[in-house]
């Protein structure tokens, strides 16, 4: 094992032994990571900040599934990932129902400040700088992939997690994994390269 | 070259929020808890999943062939049959090693694979001793109707192996639940099927195909089905 997996091991088998301090060390670890994941999934970060507690919440539950000294960090996005998941099914369903009646125009996004107003996440709490027009386009782009893809490409191209292990956290095989990621990073270039003008000249010169 | 993943990265990276009051209160003081094993579910299903199969055969009759039939081909079907249920159950529940979760993705192809096989085996490798062997025909029914018996074992095997593998599962929030289901289904499948093996006196390729190796089939269709409705949500 990596020595960053064998540290979250480590940490999560105090946890399960119930040392406070070592959850709160885990959560520091990979909570910024698995942010930017539901990040790439959910398009919008507060939604994957909300998305993010529930999922540790989720963790906290289920710690009595772990398996002393496994790798933690693949089940942990696996969690995280169901749990985006459900929140991406609640949108959908949401999405239905407003265009049955058209009088709940602003359910689903209140249900969003609800939610972040149960798991306690500050108002504030998703500020950030703003982002370049390149990081603009990529997440724009980045949106357009279908979710199998988007899963793919941000474990593989931009987390660098192996492709055993993106296979394990979405449930599937490496041979799928390797031709998601494939797929969709050549579907991102097309995407990206048709917004830049400056590419677009020099293809046509 | 930028091929887009830089500006993703930098579009994704921030940090994260701390811990809410809702997360903080769950976590609360934790609790020492006792954690999984990764043979344990799979010792306990096994263990009850042979046990049916196990009384079958010490209280039915063996089938009257079964001396007089080579015995490479007893010993080939058993194992087939045998390692079937023991792969199909162990990729569907162990965790390889440094893993939390099973890998359902490969257990469901494992199970693909095993059924494969047996489909091959019954279909190519049928053997039967002229006048000792029963037949269908010689019983005065047709092929389906001999084989009903058999499937009707080999899915009450295949039960209790489904039931005792989803609360196996239930707790793991595992991804690939139908895959999870197809891998058990199989297993289940596979044990009433090693039953068979042994007692069953009907010798035609039709009557293994439909009663034995299909109703295998059906059970991990009906796993891949039941763990797909419940686990996979």
């Amino acid at each position: 094992m990596e020595p960053e997996a064998l540290e979250a091991a480590e940490l999560m088998a105090r946890y399960c032994d119930g040392d406070v301090a070592a959850f709160h060390q885990l959560y520091a670890k990979l909570a910024p990571r698995v942010l930017a994941y539901l990040k790439g999934l959910l398009g919008e970060r507060a939604a994957a900040e909300d998305v993010l507690q529930q999922a540790f919440i989720k963790v906290h539950e289920a710690r009595a599934t772990y398996v002393r000294a496994a790798n933690p960090i693949p089940w942990i996005y696996t969690i995280a990932h169901r749990t985006c998941l459900d929140e991406l099914r609640r949108r959908k369903r949401s999405r239905v129902r407003l265009t049955k009646d058209g009088t709940v125009a602003t359910e689903g996004a209140s249900q969003t400040a609800h939610a972040a107003h149960i798991t306690g996440v500050a108002e504030g709490a998703h500020e950030s700088e703003e982002p370049s027009a390149e990081a603009v386009a990529a997440m724009a782009a980045l949106q357009r992939l279908p979710e199998n893809q988007r899963q793919a490409l941000i474990l593989t191209k931009v987390h660098g997690r192996s492709i055993a292990e993106a296979a394990q956290i979405a449930g599937t095989t490496p041979g799928a994994i390797k031709l998601r990621a494939h797929r969709a990073y050549v579907t991102l270039r097309e995407l990206l390269k048709r917004k830049d003008p400056a590419a677009s000249g020099k293809e046509l010169a | 070259m930028d091929d887009g993943t830089d500006d993703l990265r930098a579009a994704l990276e921030a940090p994260a929020p701390p811990p809410s009051v809702a997360l903080l209160g769950a976590v609360g003081t934790p609790a020492r808890v006792r954690t999984r094993s990764r043979f344990g579910a799979f010792a306990a299903v096994a263990l009850l999943g042979l046990a049916w199969p196990a009384y079958t055969l010490a209280h039915a009759a063996l089938r009257p062939d079964l001396k007089l039939l080579p015995p490479m081909w007893v010993a080939v079907g058993a194992a087939l049959w045998g390692l079937s249920f023991g792969l199909a159950l162990w990729t569907a529940l162990v965790p390889r090693r440094g893993d939390v979760l099973p890998a359902s993705a490969v257990a469901g192809r494992v199970a693909g694979a095993a059924m494969g096989l047996l489909l091959v085996f019954a279909a190519f490798w049928t053997t039967s001793v002229p006048g000792v062997s029963a037949r269908p025909e010689d019983l005065g029914i047709s092929t389906l109707q001999s084989s009903w018996g058999c499937a009707k074992v080999v899915l009450e095997a295949a039960a209790p192996v489904l039931l005792i593998g989803f609360f196996a599962l239930r707790r793991l929030l595992p991804v690939g639940a139908r895959a999870a289901g197809i891998a058990v289904g199989a297993a289940g499948g596979a044990i009433g099927g090693l039953a068979l093996h042994f007692i069953c006196p009907m010798a035609t390729a039709g009557h293994v195909l439909i009663g034995h190796v299909g109703a295998m089939i059906a059970a991990s269709v009906a796993g891949a089905l039941i763990f797909g409705a419940l686990l996979d949500r």
